[in-house]
Parts: C-alpha cells; structure tokens; sequence
C-alpha cells in the first residue's frame, strides 16, 4: 500500500490553547494539520455485502494500523467504522474496544473550528455512527456517472479513544484523487488536537 | 361582416406567402381565412385577438422546413425547445417547464404513453398536420390534468375539395432514413374523408464509439391514420377518426462483457368520434368520445445463454366521453362549458396489478369583448379524481387593444398534474445495486413486507407521513405582453412566471441492511421558472420574411436557493478538491435549463423560379444535466455542463410540371455533434420528392 504523509505544522493557533492551560502550566502541543493520501480500503463481496478486514486508522500516530485496540477510525469501502459501541453485525468488523464516536457537521473544512457543544456517536447494532449509503452519510452515489463523491459540506468530527478531538474532510474516494482510477482509495485533510480533552481546532 | 370579409381575404391575400403571422382585424368572430386557433378557448379563435401566448405554425413552414418529425418543428420556435432527459427520451420544454408538465393532443384530445414523465414527441410525424398550436402557460382551466406549462394541440386537416386531392412523398437521407408518406383526401357531398400513411426508419447512429452500441439504435415506426366527416343536416356533422402507430427499434445492452439483445416495441391506438351539433343559431353542442391504448415492451436476453436481461411492458388505456356547448350572446359574448368523465388504466412491469383511475370534471368559461377595447376570457375547471384531492382550475386572460398596432396580454392561470401511476404504484429494486423505490400509495405495505424480511435497519420517516395522500402538482402562471403588428412589422414580447409546487420527487424513507436506501415520493420541491420571450419578424414584399426569436429563462428550487442564500450548500474547489461555499451567483438553477435561447430565420420565395429557400439558426446556451459534486444543485463547479450549440438548418424547395416538390436540404449543416447530445446527430443530408395531385 502506498502511502504518504504530508505533515503541514501549524504554528499560529497557539493562543486558543494556551488560555485553557495556563493554569495548571503544562506544555502545549500544537494542533496538527495533515493530509493522508490513499488510504486503500478494500471490500470482498458485493456492494451491500462488503466483507473482510477494515483498514484501521490511529489519529495519535497519524497512520494505518494494524492493532487490535489501538485505533480510532476504520474504513472498508465507502463503510467508516469507530473504535467505540459495539458491531453493527456486519461480516468480519473489528472488536470495539474504545470508546471513540463520531458526528457529522456541515460546513466548510475551516468553519468547523471547535468540537463544543457537538453531539457524538458511537456505532450500534442498529448501524454505524457514520451512516452508511448515499446521502445518508459522507458520500453520494452518483447513477449517471457510477462515482462515489464525498458531499462537500460534510466534515466529519471524532472524539478519539484516548478523548482528543478531531475533524476530517474527505478528499476524495479514487486513487491518487483521479475519478477514473481505482476506488477505495480514501485521500482525506485532517485536524488533529493532541491536547487531551481540547475541543479546539484552530 | 361583409366589410370584414372582404379585409380578411384581402390581407390573406396578401400574406399568403409569409408563413406564421397574424391577421389585423381585430374581432373575436372569425372566418374561414383568418388564422384560426382552437386550443386556447376551446372555440375558433383569431391568433391575434387572444389574450394568451400562443404559437401557430401552419403546414406551409412545416413543409418549406423539410421537417418530418414534431420535435423538429417544435424545436425553431420560440421559447419551446426539445431536450433528452436522464433516460434520452426527447421531450418538449416550455417555457422552462419540463415535459411532464406539458399536455399533447391530437385534434383536440390527450395522448397517453409518457416514459418517466417525458413524452416523446418524435412519436408524431407531422406528414398530415394542418397547423401546430401551442398555448404556453397554465390551460388547466380547459384540459385539467398536465395542462401547467402548456398544451401542444396537432390539428389534421378537413378536406375541401370535391376531386380526389392528396400527395406522396419520398424523402431519404442521412443514416439511410427514409420517409414516405400516403396522403388522400376527397369530399363527396357531405361526406368527406381523409386516409394518411407514413412510414419512416433510420439505420440510426452513433457519438461515442469508445462506448458499445449506438446511441440511436435502427428503428422503423409506421403511422396510419383514417378520417371520415359527415354532414348529416345543417345542425349535424360527424368526425370520426382512427389512428395507429408501431415502431419497432432495435435495442442492445451490454453487461459484464454479455451482449444483450433484442427489440422494444410501441404501439398506440387512438379512436376519436365527435357529432358536432348546432342546436340554434346560438348554441353548439359537441359529443365526444375518445380512446387511446399505448403500449410499450422491450425484452432484452443473451442470445447465447437465452438469459433473459429484461422483459418489461406498460400498456396503458384510457377512455374519455365529453360533452361541450358554447352559447353565443346578442353582443357576441361566448359561454362555453363542458363535462365528461375520464377512466385511465395502467398495467405495466414492477406493478403488482392493473391500476385504474377514474375522475369527472366540468368546466366553464366565459369570452367577451368589453368597451371595444378590452377581451376578456375567464374560466375554471372542477376536477374530482378517484386518488387524489379535487383540484379547482381558475384562469383569467385580459387583451387591451391600445391602438390598431399594439395591444397589451395579461394572463394568469392555475395548472395542475395529477400523481402518476408510478409516483403511486410503484414497486423496483435495482438488481445491480440493490436500492428500491416504492410508490407513494403501496409504500406503506411494501415497506412492512421489507421490515418482516429483515431487509430494513431503520426507517427514517414516520409512517403516519406516509399516510396523507400526495398531492397533485400545481403551479401558477402569470404572462404579461404586448404585441405589435404593421403590414411588415410585426413583434410580441412576452415576460412570464410559473410558480410550481408540491413537486413530486423522491426522498429516502428508510435505509436497507446492504447499505442502499428505500425511496419513496413526496410532495416538496418548489420551482419557479422565470423569463422574457421576444420575437420580432419583418416580411419583405411578400417573398422575403425574416424572424427573430429570443428566450431569457431563470429557473430555480425555491428551497435550494434558500439554502444558498443561508450559506448551507458547498461544493468542491476543482483545483485541491477541498470544500468551498456555493455563492448564489454560482447557483446554476434547474437541470437542462438553458439561459438562453435564440432562433434565426430567412425564409425566401422566388416565384418566377417556383423555388423558395430558407436558412434557421438556432441557438442554445450552455446547460447541466446533472449534479456530480454530490451537494444536490447544479453549480458552477459541476461538470455535467454542455456547451452552447448552434444548429444550422438549410432546405431549398423547387416545384416542377407544376405538381411536383423536389426539397433538397441539410440539418445540422455544420455538423455539431457532442456525446452529451444524443438528440442531435451529425449533418443530415436529404432529399425528398413530392407529388400533389
């Protein structure tokens, strides 16, 4: 699996943070702001019957796992699974061991800047957190051009296990960002606040 | 009236060569010379004295046109273009109001037979037309369900003349596609009859060879249609027509590297009987009873495993007996009313069973001319249908006469469509991809069989919404024009305005556990369409005449405007693919609408030669034909647009030994061609040989 990471620090969002730790005096991280480029995500089985291992994915690392427990954030298709709740009953899900959840805002990438006061969820025996189908969660079917496309507006926002907060924009589902290559290549921004507890992302 | 006469033929007489234009006098009572328009009232109405929007176009343009086809025609007037759907059915868009909105008669009654909402208007030959009319806006008020955007109304011709008359023609052209028509017609007394035959086929064609298949598939389609009229009395005629059409069209499909072939088929029946009473010199009575049956099959299978891919078939009927009267006051105001009753059935695949529905409706309108100056038409029709809620049709119309030259339009109007069979009875689920859609009346049921098969994560809508019954579709429209018309000038502009609501569209009503979504109908989108239409001609004497046309069109959803304006919709920044906000400015408006819309036309006699010329122009600015970047609208960041086009089309005409028409003409003489078009072919050359006896 190719991979690559960009990593893009941030250096001037310092002062949301240093006001909420000032108190207690204890170093602040910066906010980390990534992109992740083809994450590969495959399925056996049909659409509808997606089958075999997640592709896992650890916030705090940044990267792909392959850990039992420590991860955040799965992918199989177009399916995004959480490390908390419990499985939803399809075939070959990993074990919820954390307690990670999910939430969907709407709105530009940069306009999501804070995780307070966001409702959270975490994945059911009734379904995933992040809604699978089209127009149900992150993603739109497209008929006339057989794509799967990201809805613009739809920033998905994680609580991970360990209770960071983070956001992601989907990119794109094709290889390198190109419609007319393989799918289930997930490029997605991210925003990652190492800061335990910290809801900001800016 | 002897004066009038004698003003009508006259000018007839010296219009005679221009081909689509209006006649000066100004009175509601016509004769047999004006340019007569039934559709708009319902009675014999002078073009240039209506208060609506109307379009005429007379045999003459469709034949100098060397066009065969009624989208053909259709698509060089003003404001009326033809466009292909998802499904690449050709319908007609009226004033920004799709196809489904938009009603089809022959001879004053509806056909049936509509795939996906979209009729195909290439159905109709137009080898046995007398004239087109077309009222653009809401007719509701006269022809009840699907009369909101506008009524298309084909007028055959009665024959006069006591020696065999007629013609036959052979044309062939581009794509081998040939066409020949049978036309006799005679009157014998009082009775008169009229036989038509048409067959016409093309070997089709192809824009994207990358893709299998071509995207016109061969086909061949025959038309036959057979009129009798009988006078019994003075006070009473007959008219009693009978029409058939089949086409047969190759069809292939491939899957999975299988070649799927085989044929679709339609067919269509129409009977027609109609007694024309005149009951006093102040009171007509017509009778009318029609029948049509349309029927749709196309089966699909691998020749080498006999797998059968599909197998489908819609056949659907209807049946409408009619009654109308129109009294005629002292001051020659008229009051026309009608009754009837209407039985329409389907029976097609992924309907459990036969659907019918039956519904009873009567109208009422009034016509008359106030202080010389002012005509005005009001009306309303009551429908009570068997599925859903009764809909009261009320229209208005108002003509002001502010000089000789120029009069003032105003109208508006309420329209409606009725649910269709499958917007209720629907039952699918793609095979390939596993979503299903249900129709609104069986949705509840099937969506509890889909529960107890443990299909269904969630249901998303609270079953008690499901429970109202839909709504009919309905919009208001508003014109307001002037027209102008000199001995060579002449100019109408037009701006107009329909509000649409309860739109009929699908939403999701409940997730399935292999990750696809159940769909069902709803009432919730609001459109409106909004825009001017100009249209200027001038005739040079009597052998030259040269039209301009025009159309400005915003049309937009209501509610996805708002959601703009709230800064609630995104989209994607091609460049980096990150998530930007949809400006109103780069909200596109509706699918297959363009902002503009302009035709050109030259059309030349030279009698000394016995030859006339034409040249149209017409031009269609860039349009979306779906959203790609998955937020629902078409925006400028999209990538479904087509560009604008022009079509040029040229036919000259030469008569010889006096009965024959030898047309020699090119369509799409610059050869504009593009995949997103499957409409428009390539240049098509043709040749056609006619001879009237």
């Amino acid at each position: 699996m190719k991979k690559v990471i960009l990593a893009l620090t941030i250096f001037s969002f310092f002062f949301v943070a240093c006001d909420s730790d000032d108190d207690n005096g204890s170093v602040v991280e910066p906010i980390q702001s990534k992109q992740f480029v083809n994450l590969f995500a495959p399925s056996t089985g049909q659409p509808g019957q997606e089958a075999g291992p997640f592709t896992k994915f650890d916030f705090e690392t940044g990267e792909v796992t392959t850990s039992e427990t420590d991860w955040d954030i799965a992918f199989r298709a177009t399916t995004i699974a959480v490390n908390g709740g419990v499985v939803t009953g399809t075939v070959d899900e990993p074990v919820r061991n954390g307690e990670a959840s999910a939430t969907i805002v709407n709105g530009t990438f940069a306009s999501v800047t804070t995780a307070e006061g966001l409702t959270f969820g975490q994945d059911t025996d009734g379904g995933f957190a992040i809604p699978t189908g089209s127009d149900n969660g992150w993603y739109n079917y497209n008929f006339m051009t057989n794509l799967v496309t990201p809805i613009p507006g739809k920033v998905l926002v994680f609580k991970t296990r360990n209770g960071n907060y983070a956001k992601i924009e989907i990119l794109s589902y094709y290889k390198d960002q190109d419609n007319t290559q393989d799918s289930r290549y997930y490029t997605f921004n991210y925003i990652y606040n190492p800061n335990t507890g910290d809801t900001s992302f800016e | 009236m002897g004066k009038e006469l004698y003003m009508s033929v006259l000018i007839v007489f010296v219009f005679a060569k221009t081909f689509s234009q209006e006649i000066v006098t100004d009175t509601t009572r016509v004769t047999e010379m004006d340019e007569v328009v039934l559709t708009a009232t319902r009675t014999a109405r002078q073009l240039s004295s209506l208060p609506l929007p109307v379009t005429l176009i007379g045999k003459k343009n469709i034949i100098q046109s060397g066009t065969i086809r009624l989208d053909e025609i259709l698509n060089e007037q003003t404001g009326i273009i033809t466009v292909a759907d998802e499904s690449g059915f050709e319908g007609v868009q009226i004033q920004g109001i799709a196809s489904d909105y938009i009603l089809i008669l022959i001879d004053g009654v509806p056909l049936v037979g509509r795939s996906a909402g979209n009729f195909d208007i290439s159905r109709l030959t137009v080898g046995n037309i007398k004239q087109i009319e077309v009222v653009k806006g809401p007719s509701s008020s006269l022809y009840g369900s699907e009369a909101l955007g506008g009524v298309i109304n084909i007028i055959t011709e009665k024959p006069k003349t006591e020696t065999l008359s007629g013609s036959a023609s052979y044309r062939i052209g581009s794509f081998m596609q040939q066409d020949i028509n049978l036309d006799i017609k005679q009157r014998v007394k009082n009775f008169r009859y009229g036989i038509f035959a048409n067959r016409f086929s093309s070997d089709g064609y192809d824009l994207n060879s990358d893709v299998d298949g071509q995207t016109v598939n061969p086909f061949e389609n025959y038309t036959l249609n057979a009129r009798i009229y009988n006078d019994f009395s003075d006070k009473l005629s007959l008219f009693a027509s009978a029409r058939y059409y089949n086409q047969n069209q190759e069809a292939g499909f491939t899957l999975d590297d299988t070649s799927f072939e085989g044929d679709s088929e339609e067919e269509e029946w129409n009977a027609h009987l109609r007694f024309d009473h005149d009951f006093n010199t102040k009171l007509d009575l017509e009778y009318e009873l029609y029948y049509t049956n349309y029927t749709a099959t196309e089966r699909l299978v691998d020749p080498i495993s006999d797998d059968v891919l599909t197998d489908s078939n819609f056949d659907q009927r209807l049946l409408r007996p009619e009654i109308r009267g129109t009294y005629i006051f002292k001051n020659e105001s008229k009051l026309t009313t009608g009754f009837g009753f209407q039985y329409d059935e389907l029976d097609r695949t992924f309907f459990d069973e036969t659907v019918d529905f039956t519904s009873q409706y009567g109208y009422v309108q009034y016509d008359t001319d106030l202080f010389e100056k002012v005509n005005l038409i009001a009306g309303a029709r009551f429908d009570n249908h068997s599925e859903y809620s009764n809909q009261l049709s009320p229209k208005l119309a108002l003509r002001y006469k502010i000089t000789d030259r120029i009069a003032a339009k105003a109208s508006v109007g309420y329209g409606f469509k009725a649910p269709d069979f499958r917007q209720l009875y629907f039952d699918f689920t793609n095979s390939a991809v596993g979503y299903t859609v249900l129709g609104y009346n069986v949705a509840v049921d099937k969506l509890n069989e889909l529960v107890d098969q443990g299909q269904i994560i969630e249901v998303v809508v609270p079953v008690d919404e499901l429970q109202d019954p839909l709504e009919a579709e309905s919009s208001i429209g508003y014109n307001l024009g002037a027209t102008y018309k000199a001995p060579k000038w002449n100019a109408e502009v037009n701006l107009f305005r329909n509000d649409f609501q309860n739109l009929i569209d699908t939403r999701i009503i409940a997730r399935k556990t292999n990750g696809q979504n159940v769909f069902s109908y709803v009432n919730f989108d609001e459109i409106y369409t909004t825009g001017v239409e100009a249209n200027l001609g001038y005739t040079f004497r009597d052998f030259l005449t040269i039209n301009a046309g025009y159309q400005l069109l915003y049309a937009f959803d209501k509610t996805k405007e708002d959601q703009v304006n709230r800064g609630e919709v995104f989209a994607r920044d091609p460049e980096t693919n990150q998530t930007i906000l949809v400006e109103r400015s780069e909200y596109f408006g509706l699918v297959n609408r363009s902002r503009h819309n302009v035709n050109f036309k030259v059309f030349c006699d030279i009698p000394s030669i016995d030859t006339n010329i034409n040249l149209r122009l017409i031009y269609r600015s860039k349009y979306a034909l779906f959203d790609t970047n998955g937020n629902g609208l078409i925006d400028d960041y999209d990538t479904s647009f087509v560009d604008g086009f022009v079509t040029t089309n040229v036919s000259a005409t030469k008569t010889f030994f006096k009965n024959f028409d030898l047309q020699i003409g090119a369509n799409n003489l610059f050869d504009y061609t593009d995949a997103a078009i499957p409409t428009l072919p390539g240049i098509q050359l043709y040749s056609r040989l006619n001879y009237n006896f």
